[in-house]
């Protein structure tokens, strides 16, 4: 049962403003069973709103609305002016990028919305080609530098994570609220210098799961949307239950290949004395089989760490008295990587935007938002603007920090 | 008056509230729908660019904003005020499949274009622009490197060697190079029998190639074809070229090269094969020129490379990674022309 109060359709529960076609509230997660319609006049209103008791918690789905005809357009015309530019576009066309897939990512009908100034990027960009160029002249001419950029690079790592991460966040924002992100140098020194880098080197790679779970607290921990901060409650035997899983994967994975393996390529060799051609053919055989398997054992591990981790990680996450819930599954992610690669390989490139749209949709329709109350009474932090140049440096080197 | 439905938010928290948004021609534009309406000049607002269509935002004075979805009518305005003619520009780009494929097509050539003359020539220009100390700092760094991955000392006899260096020094005497010619010689199992040449004017011969050849002329073919290549600077430019090929690929696909690493690689390759093919087609007139200008036969070339394609087979092209040829047929060919 929906009502229409004035001249807009409201839920009678909890009066958000919805649309006639909708079936659920996403204000509070009601059912309208029948489409009766109930006309109430905005004098009623006032009252029925006295009467609404504190909701319950609701879950409110993300959607994805892009369409990959369209950005596929968008796309193409963002790679052809950075050509055209030679690069100087690339700033512009990741903002439309980012613009693109912000603006179809709604929660209750409200979208996110990318507010990063293009300058800015260009800038950045500058500035991370310069450090290249120089680093390469540098590695050229003067060997010995190689350890000094080794050390800078070290050094600088931790300054870069917390400036990109807090540019990504600060020129996010939702209902005009932005996000943020607040963490000193040092404390992103000590999760991926001291645990990242001495920790799981000491310990030969078991403090990785703890590593992946401090650097997931530490993102989230750091984030806030407005003045409402997240708050990570995940735990580390989770992150080592995740790992052992590879771990038992992984190693029945190679028992069987070190089983069944040498009898499937090699039942001729036992009935005659190996000669070199025919090695050369089970080696050829060989070859593209391990491949094949490679790939059989890597992609699940891989499908497998992201989706857990991901689940993980966004329904251990509060944001005030707000939690999330994301649902992916390893099997249909191995599905979208397997056929997003195969599609994108036989089209020489062309489907890509189709294979990012799907990819975006799966994962925003797989997250979910349980809203304790309204979504009205987020407050805005006071930000100051920063720079580009540690966001560029790590899409530079293609690390991702996210979670 | 053109009027749009609009959901408001004041930016200090994140209350959403359903407005109409009224637009005047005169450059007006007022807010109903709140407690107090708000009156705002059309030149104090900023309005965000089309994108698809994404929700546009109308950025007030202050921190406050409206979200529309009515992309037509937000379009409408501007173009009367004759604002944001860049970005509606982009986006009538971005929604014509016929603009976006004609696009597309320009972009092939123009991306062609500087692959295939463009790079080329910086190249060139910068590869003869570079300080003789830069140019012999790369050699020998080069041989060096080659020393440890590839190299071991060579085994051939001391007296091979000197009749090899004289005969080398005659061939370089002439030129009108700044660059210190020398010749090394070097023993390896992987290269087998390989010449290379490195910039400031390093060639290096391997063991195998002095023993494959049975004639001093033959050898004399091969060091005048790498002298070719040092004249040209083709090492020095191939390896400029390869590297802006790989900066100017790697912008373009900054998309797909976070989606399959393979896709940087292989350009390069591309690019590699048909750079050095023309390289040595130069080279090879080089040593042509100069077969001829001192009254040796073009075949002892013609007999080397055969004999050197016999031999290594269809694994020279795996271990020449300096200089991968093309056919010998055709390089044949040529030289057997000239006879």
């Amino acid at each position: 049962m929906k009502e229409k109060i004035g001249t807009t359709w409201r839920c009678p529960h909890c009066k958000t403003p919805i649309k006639k076609k909708d079936e659920v509230c996403w204000g509070c997660g009601a059912k309208f069973e029948n489409v009766d319609v109930a006309q109430t006049s905005e004098e009623t209103l006032a009252v029925k709103m006295e009467e609404k008791k504190a909701p319950d918690i609701s879950t409110i789905p993300f959607e994805f609305a892009g369409k990959a005809g369209e950005y596929f357009k968008i796309w193409i015309v963002n790679i052809s002016l950075t050509v055209l530019t030679l690069g100087i576009y690339s700033a512009w066309a990741k903002v439309r990028k980012k613009r693109y897939f912000y603006g179809n990512t709604l929660l209750q009908n409200a979208p996110f919305e990318y507010l990063a100034d293009p300058i800015k990027i260009l800038k950045g960009r500058l500035i991370v080609f310069g450090i290249f160029v120089i680093y390469t002249i540098a590695m050229n001419y003067i060997p010995w530098t190689s350890a000094l950029f080794g050390l800078l690079f070290l050094a600088l790592f931790p300054w870069v994570v917390v400036k990109a991460l807090t540019f990504k966040t600060r020129n996010s924002s939702y209902r005009n609220i932005r996000f943020d992100f607040r963490a000193t140098y040092g404390e992103a020194m000590g999760v991926f210098i001291g645990i990242g880098a001495i920790l799981v080197g000491a310990t030969l790679g078991f403090a990785y799961p703890y590593f992946a779970y401090r650097r997931s607290k530490f993102v989230m921990d750091h984030s806030g949307y407005g003045k409402t901060p997240f708050v990570f409650s995940g735990q580390v035997k989770s992150f080592y239950f995740v790992y052992l899983v590879v771990a038992v994967f992984v190693i029945i994975g190679a028992l069987f290949v070190m089983i069944f393996v040498p009898q499937f390529i090699f039942p001729q060799m036992a009935t005659q004395p190996p000669d070199e051609p025919t090695i050369g053919l089970a080696v050829k055989m060989i070859l593209p089989f391990l491949l094949g398997l490679g790939l059989l054992v890597y992609l699940p591990v891989f499908a497998y760490i992201k989706t857990a981790i991901t689940n993980l990680v966004w329904s251990n996450t509060l944001l005030g008295n707000h939690r999330f819930k994301s649902t992916l599954q390893t099997s249909r992610m191995i599905w979208l990587y397997l056929s997003n690669a195969v599609a994108i390989v036989i089209s020489l490139g062309l489907l890509i935007p189709w294979a990012s749209i799907r990819m975006a949709r799966y994962r925003l329709d797989n997250l979910k938002l349980l809203a304790a109350d309204q979504l009205d009474g987020f407050v805005a932090s006071e930000q100051e603007k920063v720079g580009a140049a540690g966001e560029e440096i790590s899409d530079f080197f293609d690390f991702d920090v996210g979670i | 008056m053109m009027e749009i439905t609009a959901s408001f938010y004041d930016g200090k928290t994140s209350q959403r509230k359903e407005v109409r948004i009224h637009f005047d021609p005169a450059g007006q534009l007022w807010i109903t729908g709140l407690e107090s309406d708000l009156t705002y000049a059309l030149s104090e607002i900023r309005i965000s660019p089309r994108v698809g269509n994404t929700p546009r935002s109308i950025y007030l004075p202050g921190d406050a904003k409206c979200e529309t979805l009515d992309n037509d009518t937000i379009d409408a305005i501007l173009r009367l005020q004759g604002r944001g003619r860049w970005q509606a520009f982009l986006h009538k780009l971005e929604s014509r499949l016929g603009y976006v494929l004609l696009l597309f097509v320009l972009t092939g050539v123009g991306l062609w274009g500087l692959v295939e003359y463009g790079i080329p020539a910086l190249a060139k220009r910068a590869a003869y622009a570079l300080p003789e100390s830069a140019s012999r700092a790369l050699g020998q760094d080069g041989l060096k490197v080659l020393d440890r991955v590839l190299f071991s000392p060579s085994d051939l006899e001391e007296k091979q060697r000197s009749q090899l260096l004289s005969l080398f020094d005659d061939m370089t005497q002439g030129l009108a190079e700044e660059q210190d010619f020398r010749l090394e010689f070097r023993k390896s199992d992987r290269a087998g029998p390989n010449a290379f040449a490195l910039p400031s004017g390093i060639i290096v011969l391997t063991d195998d190639l002095v023993l494959l050849a049975k004639h001093q002329n033959e050898l004399i073919a091969v060091l005048a074809h790498e002298i070719g290549h040092l004249i040209h600077r083709h090492t020095l430019r191939t390896l400029l070229q390869n590297s802006a090929g790989v900066l100017v690929i790697a912008s373009v696909t900054g998309d797909v090269t976070s989606i399959t690493a393979l896709s940087a690689a292989l350009p390069t390759m591309l690019l590699e094969a048909k750079y050095s093919r023309a390289f040595e087609m130069e080279a090879d007139q080089f040593a042509l020129k100069y077969l001829r200008a001192h009254n040796i036969p073009p075949k002892y070339f013609v007999d080397i490379l055969l004999r050197l394609e016999k031999k290594t087979g269809y694994d020279s092209a795996r271990h020449n990674y300096l200089a991968s040829h093309p056919a010998t047929s055709e390089r044949v060919k040529m030289f057997k022309g000239e006879e």
